[in-house]
């Protein structure tokens, strides 16, 4: 549907997530082996520490026993001789200490070794100096050789214990230049994916903002839409439903438990309960509906009539339509509208229609009485007054030659009545069909039918072309007919009678007041007189069903023709006026629809 | 009774009608023979009765009892021996509806009851007096309704 916002930036956040996290795995991996390796550090730095103090330990041991010994041989005093006698000790514990520190390393390993050999050769030339400066083996050559030799292997231990120092720098000074090169580039680094990761995810935060804003004008609409759709349900009468099909759920509007008579939610609507309701004389065509609407995928129309708890029939009118979401699963949706109101008034209207239906036969039958039933009489009468021959009449006396003539006066009179009538009710239900003819002709033929008076009274009739109509030609011609007719008849005393006619195309929109506005064009066919007009006044009622002006006496008619007129412009959905002044002429004025 | 004379049927219900029609035959002086019957039902007998002489010209009222005139002219053109007879309705009604009917269904003229006698004679006349085998060839339903001049 059109208006569920697309919310792809679900995708590219999950991209963007990927990402950084990849980049916050690598940088701490990073971190850690950069600590690593500071660990690894600090421990060869303690190592070379270690090994420097336990030499520097071996060292000043060997000096303490030089020095002590040295004492001893000037003073004699065996005291002097303590330091030296624990030295070896201690010379022995930095030696094992020395040896277990550099397990790892052969050529320190190979000059402990020599170290050792060197202190070893030391220790003899102490013991060889006390054997010579011991007054009882006094023997000062070989005491200043030994001196002497001692003083040279005291210069070569320390020339050993030096070099295995520098050694140990210098192994020192490898590794931590190794440690160094192997992580020299990563702060740098490492702050710049720090920030490409940042970058990355305020990204996302303001993917996801932006997103979130969307919801919110989203909701706000749902929520308005939501608001109308309960408003105008309410309104409108109707009610919607969605089946979810996957989880049979079913939804119902407030307005549906309503329509029900029944508060909104006073109940959870399930499969059953779309019958519950129903009437009983509906509920199979109902369930054949719900059925069928799952493999149409659409529902016709249903109507049917429901049963309120309070008993009430409302009659119903259901469609539905089922509609797949994206992710596949079938939702059908549904509209009731309860119909009650229009159906009744249907009901009423149906009614309404049999008896006109019925006044209509009655019409058409009266009809029928008229010119069957109602002339038989008259025309026997008409005829058995023809049957009084001259002959018959010249025996009559006075009186009853003239009550012969009134009948014969009345009889015409109801005969010209009855065949008006006839004419007039034939208007309407004789059959309509209509032809295209063009209006010159019909009123050609009205001329030559209204031939005897128009020649009577020198009449003139000024025409200029009329339109080619779809028109009823018989009707046309009798309105033609009847028009001119009417002006013949009220034409002035001693005044040759003019009519005129004529005709133009006009818009209905500048007859708003009269005209059918589904039409746009109409022709306009204007007959003017200069008879002796009629008061404007009368201007409507001239057009009423046996409405007369004058006396019969004066101007014998029926008062049918200009109704027959009106009728006429009826069935062609058209309209007519008149207007008039007296003395001076009238004017009718016929719309025909284009 | 003459031999040559032109056999006339009328059917009507109308005991008034069928006596004008009666005086305006008689007033005409055309030698002709002319018989009635009162309704539908009559006239089918007597046309199907071979006792009978075929009438030249049946002029047939429409509004009958037993049977109306319409059901007559439909029955008399089905049959085959009495198909040919000239048919002539003579009705009070000049409704559009009984004119169009009654031509489809074969009548070969349509006579209004005119309500005045020198008129009826006129028309008998006319009838009587008409070439039908020229008549019928043209025709059409301009000329179906009878006008007189």
């Amino acid at each position: 549907m059109k208006w569920i916002p697309n919310f792809n930036s679900s995708n590219s956040l999950r991209v963007i997530f990927v990402i950084a996290v990849f980049i916050l795995l690598f940088l701490s991996s990073i971190a850690y082996k950069h600590n690593q390796d500071l660990n690894e550090s600090s421990k060869v730095v303690m190592h070379t520490y270690e090994i420097n103090i336990q030499l520097e330990r071996l060292m000043s041991a060997i000096k303490d026993a030089e020095t002590g010994q040295r004492g001893y041989i000037i003073t004699r005093n065996a005291r002097f001789l303590t330091p030296y006698i624990y030295s070896r000790d201690k010379v022995n514990t930095s030696f094992i200490t020395l040896k277990k520190l550099t397990a790892d390393n052969p050529e320190q390993q190979e000059n402990l070794q020599k170290l050792f050999k060197l202190i070893t050769q030391r220790f003899v030339s102490f013991e060889n100096c006390l054997k010579y400066s011991d007054p009882k083996t006094y023997d000062k050559r070989k005491l200043d050789n030994h001196m002497f030799g001692g003083r040279i292997l005291m210069e070569n231990i320390r020339f050993k214990v030096d070099e295995m120092n520098d050694i140990e720098k210098a192994y020192l000074k490898k590794r931590l230049k190794i440690y160094d090169a192997e992580i020299s580039l990563s702060p740098l680094f490492s702050i710049s994916l720090f920030l490409v990761a940042l970058c990355f995810i305020l990204l996302a935060y303001r993917q996801i903002s932006r997103d979130f804003e969307r919801l919110k004008v989203y909701n706000k609409k749902l929520l308005i839409s939501g608001g109308l759709m309960s408003e105008s349900e309410n309104i409108g009468k109707f009610s919607t439903w969605q089946w979810d099909l996957d989880s049979d759920k079913i939804d119902y509007s407030d307005n549906q438990f309503r329509l029900l008579g029944l508060e909104p939610n006073s109940f959870t609507p399930n499969k059953a309960t779309l019958l519950k309701y129903v009437h009983p004389d509906d509920k199979e065509s109902v369930a054949q509906a719900i059925d069928g609407i799952v493999e149409k995928k659409q529902l016709p129309f249903v109507y049917y009539k429901i049963i309120r708890p309070d008993f009430e029939i409302r009659y119903f009118k259901t469609t539905g339509k089922l509609l797949t979401d994206q992710q596949g699963s079938k939702i059908l949706l549904g509209i009731n509208f309860d119909i009650t109101d229009e159906h009744l008034l249907n009901i009423e209207l149906q009614e309404r229609n049999k008896e006109l239906e019925k006044s209509n036969k009655e019409l058409a039958s009266f009809n029928h009485v008229a010119s069957h039933d109602l002339q038989e009489p008259l025309r026997k009468i008409q005829t058995f007054i023809s049957r009084v021959s001259e002959a018959d009449k010249s025996v009559m006396s006075e009186s009853a030659k003239n009550y012969i003539g009134k009948i014969e006066t009345s009889a015409k009179r109801m005969r010209v009545l009855i065949d008006d009538l006839l004419l007039f009710s034939r208007t309407n239900t004789t059959k309509k069909e209509f032809i295209k003819v063009n209006l010159n002709e019909l009123l050609d033929n009205a001329e030559s039918e209204l031939a005897e008076i128009i020649e009577e009274k020198k009449a003139v009739i000024k025409t200029n072309r009329l339109p080619k109509l779809s028109v009823i030609p018989y009707q046309i011609e009798q309105l033609f007919i009847n028009l001119i007719g009417n002006s013949l008849k009220y034409s002035q005393p001693d005044v040759e009678p003019e009519i005129t006619i004529t005709s133009e195309k006009v818009l209905a929109s500048d007859y708003s007041g009269i005209l059918d506005q589904s039409v746009k064009k109409y022709h306009k066919i204007i007959f003017t007189d200069n008879g002796m007009g009629f008061d404007p006044q009368f201007k409507e009622t001239i057009f009423v069903l046996f409405q007369r002006l004058h006396s019969k006496t004066d101007y014998p008619g029926t008062g049918i023709g200009l109704a027959i007129c009106k009728k006429i412009v009826e069935n062609h959905k058209g309209h007519i006026t008149a207007d008039s002044i007296v003395s001076k002429g009238s004017v009718f004025t016929v719309f025909l629809p284009d | 009774m003459q031999k040559n004379a032109l056999h006339i049927l009328l059917a009507d219900d109308d005991e008034d009608d069928r006596l004008f029609f009666k005086d305006a035959f008689e007033e005409i002086k055309i030698q002709t023979n002319v018989n009635f019957v009162h309704d539908g039902m009559q006239l089918m007998e007597h046309l199907l009765n071979p006792d009978n002489k075929l009438p030249d010209i049946l002029f047939l009222d429409l509004n009958m009892p037993k049977k109306t005139g319409k059901e007559c002219l439909i029955e008399i053109k089905k049959t085959d021996h009495l198909k040919d007879i000239i048919i002539a309705i003579y009705s009070t009604s000049s409704s559009e509806e009984d004119i169009e009917d009654t031509f489809i269904q074969g009548a070969n003229i349509y006579i209004k009851k005119p309500s005045d006698f020198n008129t009826l004679k006129k028309i008998i006349n006319e009838v009587v007096t008409v070439n039908w085998h020229y008549h019928t060839s043209g025709l059409n339903r301009d000329n179906f309704l009878l006008r007189l001049k």
